[in-house]
């Protein structure tokens, strides 16, 4: 189950994420993200309430970061200690722009 | 059996749709027969009896202006030989027998209870073939009716009396006595006039008109009911049966007949509203058929593929762990169990080099047949550098730059790839976003390596790798999994996790790489009880005997 609250102001997409992102939720946000990407400059994922990331949503996350391109960024804010021992163990520290 | 035969035809014919309409049809003619018959036959005798009794009063009412009453008495004692008498006698008979009467006559009743007459006049039709009653005949008032009417007209004034005889015995043809009474002066009743009148023309025109009646009526429904009969047997009974038919034959065969019904069964109404339905159902069902068929022949072929897709992937993993019988220097087992058919997690092991022995713990980004796609590739890549003489994180920055060149999907792979060299127990290893590995050394516990994490394979190209070295001792033992070991979760979605897996580990230090990973595959079930597998679950055990 995972709850996706959608909110775009100014360019910015705000995605607030609760619940699990896998396998069956991932292709969810990945539908709700190709709505707005072409639309806004930058996107912003608020992790504060996710439990849990699988490699799929981690997938997401990539493409999305790739998808935006140089023009715009992509920020993932409040990640919580079960979701950043997930982005260390996968190297995902490294490329995602988080805060 | 030809009896049996017809018992049996008509025990059919009596359920059958056309017999209960006929039937009903019968039944409702026969009330209006009755209906019908009895209205007329009243009203017939109601007019016919009027206008009798008005003809038989009108003769009488011209009677009794040829007597006298007054004089009655006379007759007593002249008798009937006067002049007089004669005259007014003559007069009946002459009225008698122009009239249409059959018999005319003026009693005197016994006043005390009416039940003798004395006749004073009496003339007969002459066709009638009776005689007349000679002055003075005595006799019994024929029944209680004459009683009745006689002493209404001599004691409560009645001016006009009727007696009816046409139903029950009578010694007589039907016939209708009209009655007035006879006055003095004095306003008494001194005797009565009767005029009889026979009936059988009546009788004879009611009999006609029943018969004509009952002959037209039956006559009728017989046209009727045979009109009935083949109109219903052509609108109704005929493509009812079609239909029936039609429907039996699609039951057996399910295919579409060589004629929809509507191009035999012509009706505009109810039955052509349904012969259509039925043709419409059954190319819907005859479609619906196809396309399960289809849909499940097309089940059937992924099926079977899959199922050879999971063999050639489970073959692609090394499974033969005899085949480094001759190396002593190390014992290792490893199990792949994917969450579907074929799943995205591998793990591999090879020698490079007579002296070194390569390890890969692998889990591709997703499940199902993508990853195990994506599996096949990265597999046989990573192979190829090791085999090239790379070191692990060339390897890996190697495999990543061919992987991430042509990767639309975004699609990744973590990966742990050890290679050790057997003679001293160095392992080198470099870390691709792949889980902890679990490293035990001789007289230990499992515990998790913290190792240093580069990005997973795939996702970027330009992505650099660190490499570190363990020096395993004799009796060390390294254990590497993929997250569906730990993240394998139970009904109420809590996850087994790393810490449960090293006691499971830990329960069994001493025993061999495949007794160690039973051990936790069996911690995991006894964990997720009856819980579906979610993710590909992945295990590989090395025991370095140096």
């Amino acid at each position: 189950m995972l709850d996706i609250a959608k909110k775009i102001e100014d360019g910015c997409a705000y995605f607030t994420l609760e619940g699990r992102l896998d396998t069956v939720t991932s292709s969810e946000l990945e539908n709700e993200l190709k709505d707005v990407l072409y639309d806004v400059d930058e996107v912003v994922f608020d992790l504060e309430n996710l439990d849990y990331i699988s490699s799929a949503g981690l997938r997401v996350l990539l493409s999305t970061q790739k998808n935006i391109g140089e023009e715009g960024s992509m920020k993932v804010v409040n990640v919580n200690d079960t979701i950043m021992e997930i982005f260390d163990v996968t190297g995902f520290t490294d490329i995602l722009d988080i805060e | 059996m030809i009896l049996n035969d017809i018992v049996g035809r008509m025990k059919k014919l009596r359920h059958s749709v056309v017999f209960k309409s006929l039937f009903s049809i019968i039944f409702m003619l026969g009330v209006f027969s009755v209906i019908v018959i009895t209205i007329g036959y009243r009203g017939f005798t109601e007019s016919l009896l009027k206008q009798y009794s008005d003809g038989a009063f009108r003769i009488a009412d011209t009677a009794a202006m040829l007597v006298e009453p007054d004089r009655m008495g006379e007759y007593d004692s002249q008798g009937e030989d006067t002049q007089q008498y004669q005259k007014v006698w003559t007069g009946f008979d002459r009225l008698c027998n122009s009239s249409g009467a059959t018999f005319v006559y003026v009693i005197e009743p016994d006043t005390t209870d009416y039940e003798h007459i004395k006749f004073i006049f009496s003339t007969m039709a002459e066709w009638s073939g009776y005689t007349k009653y000679d002055y003075g005949y005595l006799r019994q008032t024929t029944n209680d009716d004459y009683k009745e009417k006689y002493r209404r007209l001599y004691e409560e004034g009645s001016q006009r009396e009727l007696v009816i005889r046409d139903k029950g015995y009578i010694e007589t043809d039907p016939h209708i006595t009209a009655m007035i009474p006879l006055k003095g002066s004095d306003g008494q009743t001194k005797a009565i006039l009767c005029v009889q009148r026979q009936m059988e023309a009546l009788a004879s025109a009611r009999k006609n008109y029943v018969r004509s009646v009952i002959a037209v009526l039956l006559l009728s429904a017989l046209v009727f009911l045979t009109g009935q009969a083949l109109y219903l047997g052509r609108v109704l009974l005929s493509p009812v049966k079609k239909i029936s038919n039609e429907l039996g034959r699609f039951a057996k065969e399910n295919t579409l007949g060589e004629k929809r019904l509507t191009d035999t069964i012509h009706n505009k109404d109810e039955i052509g509203m349904l012969a259509d339905s039925i043709d419409s159902m059954e190319e819907q069902i005859v479609s619906y058929v196809d396309n399960i068929t289809s849909i499940t022949a097309e089940k059937e072929r992924i099926s079977t593929e899959l199922t050879l897709a999971s063999s050639i992937q489970m073959n692609m993993l090394p499974n033969d762990f005899s085949v480094f019988s001759e190396h002593t220097e190390f014992d290792i087992y490893a199990s792949m169990d994917p969450a579907r058919q074929v799943g995205g997690d591998f793990y591999d092991f090879f020698m490079t080099d007579d002296d070194h022995l390569c390890i890969v713990m692998a889990d591709v980004s997703g499940k199902g047949i993508p990853a195990a796609l994506f599996m096949m590739a990265s597999k046989i890549i990573l192979a190829d550098f090791a085999k090239m003489g790379q070191t692990p994180a060339q390897i890996l920055e190697s495999t990543n730059e061919t992987i991430a060149a042509n990767n639309p999907e975004n699609v990744f792979v973590t990966v742990w790839l050890g290679i050790l060299e057997l003679s001293t127990g160095r392992l080198t290893a470099a870390n691709a976003g792949h889980e902890y590995p679990v490293l035990m050394h001789e007289g230990g516990s499992f515990e998790l390596l913290k190792d240093k994490h580069g990005f997973v394979i795939g996702g970027m190209t330009g992505m650099k790798y660190k490499e570190y070295d363990v020096d395993l001792k004799p009796g060390s033992k390294l254990f590497l999994y993929t997250d569906g070991v730990p993240e394998a979760t139970d009904v109420h979605e809590n996850m087994f996790g790393t810490g449960r897996m090293l006691d499971a580990l830990n329960e069994v230090t001493q025993a061999t790489p495949q007794q160690i990973i039973a051990n936790v595959r069996r911690a995991v079930d006894d964990f997720v009880k009856t819980a579906e597998q979610f993710d590909d679950m992945t295990m590989l055990c090395l025991e370095y005997k140096g």
